[in-house]
């Protein structure tokens, strides 16, 4: 078991810049998920970790000894890839013995932990098949077995259900949360799923671009998003913004101006320069009913009744739209007018830059 | 689906394709009947000019029996097997590793060095002959069959590695990957994990080699004179009188001369199994 620190780390492939320098604390036994857009360099980063990719520069350590340059053997982490990667040649029970065979185990030993592996991961029975006779599903337990019977310090998974169906992706995702509080190792997660980020976290690196944009908890993220970038990815259906004019009012209070209505935030200590900002609030977080400390009028645009709630697309006085969640019961058609109450405490206002000024965290 | 199944093409295409195929058959396998067809012949009938005509008898016992009698047929197969199979272990276990190589590691020139396999096969291997037949006289190995080994060997690695480096290319790298992150050494991933895979491509360029080095004559003329070395394809020529052209016997040489390839190819033929990487990733 052991800690995973990246200082400063680059990544070039020949002139493009792919990972621009990352800083990075992975505790111990914690549960770690990189997300990010497509092409952010999640997967670089991973196998830069794993010593599959060269560090370019800065310096990475795992459980305290410096690892930048030694080769992906001897660095103690296990990999299961994006891919599965399983050797279509060997049986269940080979793919998941051969890296410790190859290391010189005793054939005991390798049986022991097989068995044991194959008990976890319910892959008794097919320990004879080849990964050609097994199901998506099998197969990526099958490559979990293969990471977990080296009883690895750290392990890497590079999006392992990606490629599943959204009910095996559901069940997956709770045997890895169950994996990581039986073995209790360091885990370093890639996905592009938030809920696979959100729900099997302990820790989320948002990344963007090849910088960290973002390191906090699931609901740090969510509640506290440091930036415009961090606010839009982290939660479904995404944060509205809007573009609004922002004075400075008395006692630490900025004073937003809404199409059709006035919202006074409290700023709290931070000093508000006021002018034109970016105003966000989750689809969630506005009440469909009108209940709240300011209400506007819009025009339902769009309508999508999922039962347990309504999401709602709409046009403000001034054009611009906005998302609603409002529950399973709401009744408004495309065309109704509604009312909408937005609570104070819940809304976020961004810096042109980009960068947060106020976040409404409801959990306070 | 493309192309369209013959049984569901209109009935003047399928009347067409059954009149067709058989004719084309026929066509291809032409010199091969005629081959057959001499060796079968009594020596009469090519004395009397019947050369494609009904055979007037049976002589296969005959001809067969004489090949066997009159030449020293058995050692010239003997030879052309100590050439070939040497040839094609030796061509085949080093384009492995040169294929291995030139796929799986990053290093400067490999491309260059690549090319440089590949652009052996485009010397026309007439303008070595000279130089090839001066440089096994001063080794000492000319008139012996290490010599044509060694030649074809060298010959023929150029082509299997550009063959070798191409499959390795198209197996997904993500296993020679994570064979790497669960601490196999690296000749332990060659021999563990590619080599098995490569079993369909070992199997279909042995069975080319071997047919290619088999029926090489060139080579066999050029670097062997004695009849202690020489393979079968030089050594038939031996069956033709000293005055007069015995072809019902060459064609019954040449018949039994090509039995071992034929027979090279339906040994190998379970291992040309398509699909072998099937499982490997996520299907
Ligand atoms: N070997 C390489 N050579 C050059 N560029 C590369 C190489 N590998 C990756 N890249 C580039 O690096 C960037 C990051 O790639 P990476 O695979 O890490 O993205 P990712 O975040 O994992 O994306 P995804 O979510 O689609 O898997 C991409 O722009 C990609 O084009
Ligand atoms: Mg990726």
């Amino acid at each position: 078991m052991a800690d995973v620190s990246l200082r400063d780390v680059k990544k070039q492939f020949g002139a493009l810049s792919v990972i621009k320098g990352v800083d990075l604390d992975v505790k111990d036994g914690e549960f770690c998920v990189f997300v990010g857009p497509s092409g952010c360099g999640k997967s670089t980063l991973l196998r830069m970790i794993a010593g599959l990719e060269d560090i370019t520069s800065g310096a990475l350590s795992i459980g305290g000894k410096d690892m930048t340059s030694v080769g992906p053997s001897e660095r103690g982490v296990a990999m299961v890839f994006q891919s599965y990667a399983l050797y279509p040649h060997m049986t269940v029970a080979e793919n998941i013995g051969f890296g410790l065979k190859m290391t010189g185990h005793s054939k005991a030993m390798i049986a022991e932990r097989t068995a044991a592996a194959a008990k976890l991961l319910q892959l008794e029975p097919l320990l004879q098949r080849k990964p050609g006779q097994l199901s998506g599903g099998q197969r990526q337990r099958v490559a979990i077995g293969r990471a977990i019977v080296r009883n690895p310090q750290v392990f890497l998974f590079d999006e392992p259900l990606s490629n599943l169906d959204a009910a095996l992706r559901v069940q997956m995702r709770t045997e890895l949360s169950k994996l990581h509080q039986d073995l209790k190792a360091t885990m370093i997660y890639v996905t592009h799923d938030q809920v696979e980020a959100m729900t099997m976290a302990d820790k989320i690196v948002v990344l963007s671009a090849g910088k960290i944009e973002q390191v906090g908890s699931p609901l740090e993220l969510y509640h506290r998003p440091n930036n415009l970038f961090v606010a839009g990815f982290i939660g479904s259906p995404k944060m509205n913004f809007l573009t609004v004019n922002v004075t400075a009012g008395e006692g630490g209070k900025a004073v937003v101006s809404l199409p059709g209505a006035t919202v006074v935030l409290d700023a709290g200590a931070t000093t508000i320069a006021g002018g034109e900002m970016t105003f966000g609030l989750r689809p969630e977080h506005v009440d469909a009913k009108g209940k709240g400390d300011a209400q506007i009028q819009a025009t339902v645009k769009l309508a999508e009744y999922l039962g347990s709630e309504t999401l709602f697309f709409v046009t403000l006085a001034d054009g611009s739209e906005m998302a609603v969640k409002a529950d399973g019961l709401a009744s408004q058609r495309p065309g109704d007018t509604i009312t909408l109450g937005i609570n104070a405490k819940a809304c976020h206002l961004f810096n042109t830059d980009g960068t947060a000024v106020i976040n409404g965290d409801l959990t306070r | 689906m493309f192309p369209t199944p013959i049984q569901k093409a209109s009935p003047f295409v399928q009347a067409g394709y059954k009149l067709l195929l058989p004719l084309a058959l026929f066509l291809w396998l032409l010199p091969l009947i005629g081959v057959a067809v001499t060796s079968v012949r009594p020596a009469g009938d090519l004395a009397a000019g019947n050369y494609f005509g009904i055979p007037s008898g049976f002589a296969g016992v005959e001809n067969y029996t004489a090949v066997f009698r009159d030449s020293p047929i058995g050692l010239y197969i003997l030879n052309s097997f100590k050439v070939t199979i040497p040839t094609v272990i030796g061509a085949v276990a080093l384009s492995c590793l040169t294929g291995f190589a030139l796929a799986v590691y990053k290093f400067k020139g490999n491309l260059i060095l690549f090319f440089m396999f590949v652009a052996g096969n485009f010397i026309p291997f007439q303008i070595l002959m000279v130089p090839v037949r001066d440089l096994t006289l001063k080794l000492g190995l000319y008139d012996t069959t290490m010599g044509l080994v060694l030649f074809h060997v060298a010959f023929q690695t150029g082509f299997c590695t550009l063959f070798m480096r191409n499959f390795i290319k198209g197996l997904p790298f993500a296993l020679i990957e994570s064979a790497r992150v669960e601490g196999v050494s690296e000749w332990r991933i060659f021999r563990y994990i590619v080599l098995p895979l490569m079993r369909p491509a070992i199997a279909a360029l042995s069975v080319l080699i071997f047919t290619f080095v088999w029926n090489d004559y060139f080579w066999a003329t050029v670097l062997v004179q004695g009849q202690h070395a020489m393979p079968v394809t030089a050594g038939l020529n031996s069956l033709n009188g000293q005055w007069v052209a015995a072809w019902h016997l060459v064609s019954a040489g040449s018949i039994v001369a090509a039995l071992p390839p034929v027979a090279m190819f339906f040994l190998m033929q379970r291992h040309f199994i398509a699909g072998l990487t099937l499982g490997a990733t996520k299907g």
